[in-house]
């Protein structure tokens, strides 16, 4: 086999070298440890003997007839670990006059008074100290609150059920009780939902029969008495079923409604869950009222796993460990959801070592990592780390000159010094410009069908770029942008003016990270965003406008001939057809001069708000480590819980606390320990994807990948308007980067099609999936086939100053991969090239194989 | 003469079919210094063998060197029909002033459109031969000021020049395209929009050869219709030696995408193109003279004898008036008042004096005494595609006010966050005065053969109800020439799709078609002769004043 035929066919399946392979071998790596490892991990799980026993909660108050509290017992190990010792401790009150207390650990109260509530495991005891108040003072019925809870629990009103768009079986109920007067009229009156209008479809038929309470749907449904497409929900003689009844009994009242009622937040203890495989764990759910009260919701909530592969949780909300991993527990109650951490873990590591921490961001991933088991790799070598921090910060594969003297250099403080160099470099600016005119969208079709208005747009982005401005002032003027200015662009795709429901969507999305376009058509089925809330901060965009081309909000009060043709400057509800006025995300209504631009205030709310630092350092995270800490990165939602939420929570602060200013942040970023880890995994990190424990190798963009190729073959690209006939066909001037292309909807490339760039016909999601045509397109495209036969490349200068095949491999492998080839790959190529008979047609191939295999295509 | 109608004029025998007029489409290079004498090429279609240049009192004397077919290239590979060059010898007289001059090529097949020769009063460089894509191969600027003459010869070329500055000093930077026809600017259009950056050489850590831009500019404002050459003023932090990369906006590129360059000392003003002749009511920027009155009355066919309108800054104005004003703080509004003895038919009119739309977008409504609007610049209607509501501020608008009483003018931009103090207006509210408003003539020039027909037309503005004659005159035609009166098919327009009050903000628009024709035995002219169209209102059989004209080059060519 000669070498083309061999490189490509390894080249096309991943690399052509033992070294450029550890993403291939990885995965052989994975399947090899297979079950066998587990089961060693899970053996070792009982770990060192128990040091400390505590209980949780600590010191409880509880308060009102039938009050309950669930305790748990934690136990510590000499290796620091917690173990949940709950069900197997002994449990007793000091009054069992005041209180009862289960084997499951839930205290009843019976009377007032104080007690304590005493654990004992192991030999080893600990204490709670209880007050009941109020115990004969039953709490008033609240509709809200008692129906909700039970419809939330049993899963009626979720997104699957009767909590759908249109809710199912003719019921609808609002997700999650989010909209409990909704509830109530559907449930005591009955109705069809409809999606544009408040009309009630088809006759109504009440779930409750206030004649026959026994005979009320909704107690006949969800115990199967009547035929149920959801199942039996829970048994009849149940509580819940009795406290239906007793509701129906007194005739369906709504009840009360106050601030005793509104449940506030969720909180879930602990945070973050740790057990190993087949370990359990009781998640404590603690409820929030908005009157500043709590109470015990452990056993009022639904639990369910956001991946049962890994964990699982039960109805009461013990947790249950099937395979090393990290989930999520998501608990809804009425109105409210949250989440907690699950990390299914592997053995104590004994003389787990102590690694040093080079800023916040360390402090944080490392801490994890300990409780997680896991330690992470050592720092990435030199010519590694150069490698992936110049792709990082400007897209741009380091030139081997600058590899070699960096290998040489001893300053200690090398890796610094690089940094600010790149930071402050101008493809710096190209490379972050190329970013930011994804995520704003920088296309002629989005920016107002006019080349010249695209490029104006990004021209701002760039100059925002070069002089550091500040990220918020970035988004206010963006997000408020009016006249003629470029940054008001991209309100009139199509030369039209943006609808304002996609302007709003795509503003929130963009810098709020949270997808709200669900709600537009109805309540969103999964996350606690309401149609209202969504068309509330649509009405900021309502009266965006268009006078030519330029960009206005429509005054309030001015008719500016509107009744000349009928027109009217409002925005209306789809479903209660009602006009709609600004409001906020938390509801908060604004008060807006009548000719003022509403954008503003909105966008002074909004880059004030928590979600804007959160959503942008995301979003930059995202960029340098191929995942956010939620991902997508603007995928912020309770069901999608961040894997570090201190980190990000750390890193908002941080970027606020100095002017929003995105440079800092970056070198934050870079400066870390975490970021400088070393590829290569080791026994304990091998399996983890998500905690930055070691670098994980991400697909360059299709615009990097083909700038990488052009400055390691040295042979520039042709970028051609996508019009191919006619004298007027423009080319972007000669050595034009992909990544410099200011319009790249305007030039058609095979390449960037085939490798994932993405249309900028709404914000930009680049996918890293190989694909057949790059397979094809490596064998016989122009984009490799051209370079390699250029008589002006890299190879050709080379040979003609009559360097050895040494020397071009070594300058070749540093170009292209960053650093020096090994002695035994060198060997390697020697023997190839030689066997070939043909020297430049073998040197080509190798370059050919240098620029198809996966080592050169990802950053690592 | 007068335009009169003739059907002998029209009884001749049946005139073989014209050839095409020669089409010139640029001239390279098309700037000289005074007193100078320099070589252009004109690349056109249909322009072998010329036989003279026709400059209309240019202050040029040229001659024709020769011509010849283009060779084959990638650009003429394109066309269905083949290119001819024609090389001219351009004198540039030494007294001539600076500006632009055009100039037409005769041929045996007529006259050709106007082409434009630029006369400077700085010292002109060619773009030496051979490629400047990079700083390495950069055309050296040795002095300044000096204009260069260069040409964007294929799609994506770019020019590169150096030049030394000191720290502290501005230059000026100018590109003026040789083509400037563009439909839109940056799209696939013919056309050329050139643009500028400069860049300095400061290397990067990636590459100690990179220059890197440090000023750009396109033109900053761009709407259909304005041109799009490239000014840019630049003050210079740092003594060195810099570069000035000149490029097609969306790189298109041929042997028509001649360029300009002034490179000149200090801040030098704009050269542009001198501003379009004649009446036009619906532009932002023509003045309101407090002779407005008059001026629309002899337009109208009637006599100048109305008074004068004043001019007022105060919250108080009297009918009729002009009120002036800047909006200096974003959302600010001004407001005049003022009454009206009786119903009147009156007109709103917006000046911008300094600042236009796109810029500054005044929107004015006239409000009663009770707050409501009772008119606006603002002109409401539904697209024809999608029936969104769509509005655009005017500069004019008329409103008939039935009702006596106080009112009200508001002034304000657009925009509620923008303000400058180039946010200038003046607004005059008068009485209407019927009459002709814009008068537009399409033809450049007519090439005629003997028996042959060329229709001419000309559409003008019935502004503010006028309900008179209109007259078109064509003088000076060649021997054996004829003006006649015609008429040709003119196409139903759709009605807008939903009601609105367009007649408030949009005259009615008429057409009239004027008729020339040679004679079956007209002698072929060698030379253009400039016949003159001019057009009058006529009123109760009186002619009025004249109100527009145009010249327009015509010949008796031979039959092909």
């Amino acid at each position: 086999m000669h070498l083309q035929s061999r490189a490509r066919k390894q080249a096309v399946h991943g690399s052509i070298f033992s070294q450029a392979c550890h993403a291939c071998c990885a995965a052989r790596v994975r399947s090899r440890l297979g079950a066998g490892l587990l089961l060693i991990w899970q053996a070792a799980w009982a770990g060192p003997g128990p040091v400390s026993l505590k209980v949780f909660p600590a010191d409880v108050t509880l308060r009102g007839a039938g009050a309950t509290q669930q305790f748990l017992a934690i136990v510590t190990g000499a290796d620091g670990a917690g173990r949940d010792v709950t069900a197997s401790a002994a449990w007793r009150v000091s009054n069992p006059d005041l209180a009862s207390i289960a084997d499951s650990a839930r205290l009843a109260a019976i009377a007032d008074g104080s007690l304590t509530v005493t654990a004992t495991f192991s030999g080893m005891q600990a204490q709670s100290p209880v007050r009941i108040e109020g115990s004969a003072i039953a709490r008033p019925f609240s509709f809200a609150r008692d129906i909700g809870a039970i419809l939330t629990k049993r899963g009626c009103n979720s997104a699957g059920c009767h909590g759908g768009v249109k809710g199912r079986g003719g019921l609808k109920l609002s997700a999650n009780a989010l909209y409990p007067k909704d509830d109530y009229e559907w449930i005591t009156q009955g109705g069809g939902y409809q999606v544009l209008t408040t009309e009630v479809k088809g006759e109504r038929i009440p779930r409750v029969d206030l004649q026959n309470p026994a005979s009320s749907l909704l107690l006949t449904k969800p115990t199967m008495i009547t035929p149920h497409g959801g199942g039996k929900r829970f048994d009849a003689g149940s509580g819940d079923y009795q406290a239906i009844l007793a509701w129906v009994r007194s005739g369906a009242p709504y009840g009360a409604e106050g601030r005793q009622e509104k449940l506030a937040r969720l909180e879930v203890y602990p945070a973050l869950a740790t057990l190993p495989v087949e370990g359990q764990r009781r998640l404590l759910v603690t409820a929030h009222f908005s009157d500043g009260r709590t109470e015990d919701f452990t056993h009022q909530v639904l639990y369910a796993s956001n991946n049962a592969d890994v964990a699982t949780v039960s109805a009461d909300g013990v947790v249950s460990g099937k395979r090393l991993g990290e989930t999520a527990a998501l608990i809804r109650a009425a109105g409210q959801v949250a989440s907690a951490g699950i990390g299914v873990i592997g053995p104590a590591i004994s003389n787990y070592p102590d690694v040093s921490r080079w800023n916040f961001i360390d402090e944080s991933v490392f801490s994890k990592l300990k409780t997680f088991h896991i330690i992470p790799s050592d720092i990435a070598d030199d010519a590694g780390f150069l490698r992936r921090v110049c792709l990082d910060l400007t897209g741009t594969p380091p030139p081997p000159e600058r590899v070699r003297q960096f290998i040489a250099g001893k300053d200690p403080r090398k890796r610094e010094k690089v940094i600010d160099a790149l930071i402050g470099s101008p493809e710096f600016v190209d490379y972050w410009t190329f970013r930011f005119s994804d995520v704003f969208r920088v296309a002629i079709f989005a920016n107002g069908l006019m080349p010249k208005w695209s490029q104006k747009y990004w021209e701002w982005i760039r100059s925002s770029i070069e002089t550091n401005r500040p990220y918020d002032e970035v988004a206010r003027e963006r997000l408020s942008a009016q006249g003629y200015g470029p940054a008001s662009r991209h309100f009139i795709p199509y030369n039209q003016i943006a609808p304002p429901a996609d302007a709003m969507a795509e503003e929130v999305r963009v810098f709020m990270g949270r997808r709200l376009d669900c709600a537009q058509c109805h309540n969103h089925p999964y996350e606690n965003w309401s149609q209202d809330q969504f068309w509330g901060m649509t009405a900021f965009f309502s009266r965006l406008f268009k006078m030519g081309s330029v960009v206005f909000d429509h005054p309030v009060n001015m008719d500016l001939s509107s009744k000349d043709v009928d027109g009217k400057i409002e925005l209306i509800h789809p479903r209660t057809k009602v006009p709609v006025q600004p409001a906020l995300l938390d509801g908060a209504r604004v008060n807006l001069a009548p000719d003022s631009n509403p954008r503003k205030e909105l966008a002074r709310w909004m880059t004030q708000h928590p979600y804007f630092a959160e959503a942008a350092v995301n979003r930059v995270w995202g960029q340098f480590f191929g995942r956010g800490i939620v991902d997508p990165v603007d995928d912020f939602r309770s069901t999608n819980p961040p894997t570090h939420p201190g980190l990000l929570a750390a890193l908002a602060k941080d970027f606020r606390d100095h002017g929003y200013n995105l440079r800092r942040l970056m070198k934050t970023i870079v400066m870390s320990r975490t970021y400088q880890l070393s590829r290569m995994p080791n026994a304990t990190n091998r399996e983890d994807a998500v905690n930055y424990s070691h670098s994980l190798p991400r697909a360059l963009d299709a615009e990097v990948l083909l700038d990488a190729m052009v400055d390691v073959t040295g042979v520039p690209e042709t970028f051609s308007t996508a019009v191919t006939d006619g004298s007027s066909v423009g080319q972007a001037p000669a050595g034009t980067r992909a990544i410099n292309l200011k319009d790249p909807d305007m030039y058609f490339s095979r390449f960037l099609e085939l490798y994932g760039r993405p249309s900028r016909g709404s914000i930009p999601e680049r996918s890293a999936k190989p694909n057949l045509g790059q397979a094809l397109h490596m064998l016989a495209g122009s984009s490799y086939v051209d370079r390699l036969s250029s008589k002006d490349s890299r190879l050709a200068r080379l040979l003609e100053s009559g360097a050895t095949d040494a020397k071009i491999f070594e300058e070749f492998y540093l170009a292209a991969l960053g650093r020096m080839p090994a002695p035994e790959e060198t060997q390697e190529l020697r023997q190839i090239v030689a066997r070939r008979g043909d020297r430049e047609a073998g040197l080509r191939e190798f370059v050919w194989a240098l620029i198809s295999c996966r080592e050169f295509a990802e950053n690592h | 003469m007068l335009v009169a109608g003739g059907s002998a004029a029209l009884a001749a025998p049946k005139a073989p079919a014209a050839a095409p007029d020669p089409r010139a489409i640029s001239v390279h290079p098309f700037t000289g210094r005074r007193g100078d004498t320099f070589v252009a090429t004109v690349r056109g279609i249909g322009l072998r063998e010329p036989t003279s240049v026709f400059l209309d009192r240019a202050p040029l004397a040229v001659t024709v060197e020769g011509t010849q077919p283009e060779p084959p290239n990638e650009n003429a590979a394109r066309s269905k029909v083949p290119f001819d060059l024609v090389r001219l010898r351009i004198q540039a007289a030494a007294d001539a002033r600076p500006g632009r001059y055009p100039f037409r090529l005769v041929t045996a097949r007529g006259v050709s459109n106007a082409l434009t020769i630029h006369i400077t009063d700085y010292p002109v460089a060619a773009e030496p031969e051979g490629s400047h894509e990079t700083p390495a191969t950069a055309v050296a600027v040795e002095r300044q000021p000096v204009v260069f003459t260069g040409r964007i010869s294929r799609r994506g070329e770019s020019d590169y020049y150096v030049f030394d500055a000191m720290a502290g000093q501005t230059l000026t930077f100018e590109a003026i395209s040789g083509l400037p026809a563009i439909g839109a600017a940056g799209s696939n259009a013919p056309g050329f929009d050139p643009s500028l950056a400069i860049y300095e050489p400061s290397g990067s850590w990636f590459d100690p050869k990179r220059v890197n831009r440090i000023a750009f500019n396109d033109e900053p404002l761009w709407t259909f219709g304005q041109p799009s050459d490239a000014y840019l003023v630049h003050k210079f932090e740092k003594t060195g030696r810099y570069f000035l990369r000149l490029e097609a906006f969306s790189g298109q590129g041929g042997p028509d995408y001649g360029y300009q360059l002034k490179i000149l000392p200090g801040e030098a003003p704009q050269d542009t193109a001198p501003p379009r002749e004649g009446w036009d009511e619906h532009d932002f920027p023509r003045h309101l003279s407090a002779n407005r009155l008059n001026d629309l009355a002899e337009r109208g066919g009637r006599p100048r004898d109305q008074k004068s309108i004043e001019t007022y800054g105060a919250s108080l104005f009297k009918f009729p008036g002009t009120i002036e004003g800047g909006i200096a703080r974003p959302g600010e509004a001004h407001r005049a008042r003022f009454h009206l003895d009786g119903p009147r038919d009156i007109a709103i009119e917006v000046e911008t004096p300094a600042t236009a739309p796109p810029l500054f977008n005044p929107v004015v409504r006239m409000l009663n005494a009770a707050g409501e609007e009772v008119a606006t610049n603002v002109f409401a209607g539904r697209g024809a595609c999608s029936g969104a509501l769509n509005k655009s501020i005017q500069a004019k608008t008329i409103v008939p006010v039935r009702d006596p009483g106080d009112y009200t003018v508001e002034i304000r931009d657009t925009t509620s966050d923008l303000a400058e103090p180039g946010f200038r207006y003046r607004v005059q509210v008068r009485p209407q005065i019927p009459h002709v408003g814009k008068v537009r003539i399409d033809e450049d020039h007519v090439n005629l053969a003997p028996g042959g027909v060329k229709t001419v037309r000309v559409m003008f503005d019935r502004e503010e109800d006028y309900r008179g004659a209109v007259v078109v005159a064509v003088e000076s035609l060649p021997p054996g020439v004829q003006a006649l009166a015609g008429a040709d098919f003119e196409a139903d327009k759709d009605a807008p799709l939903t009601a609105s009050k367009r007649e408030r903000y949009t005259a009615r628009s008429e057409r009239i078609v004027v008729v020339l024709t040679a004679s079956p035995d007209a002698a072929v002219t060698k030379e253009p002769r400039l016949a003159r169209m001019v057009v009058r209102p006529v009123v109760d059989g009186n002619p009025g004043a004249v109100v527009a004209t145009k010249d327009i080059p015509v010949m008796v060519v031979g039959t092909p």
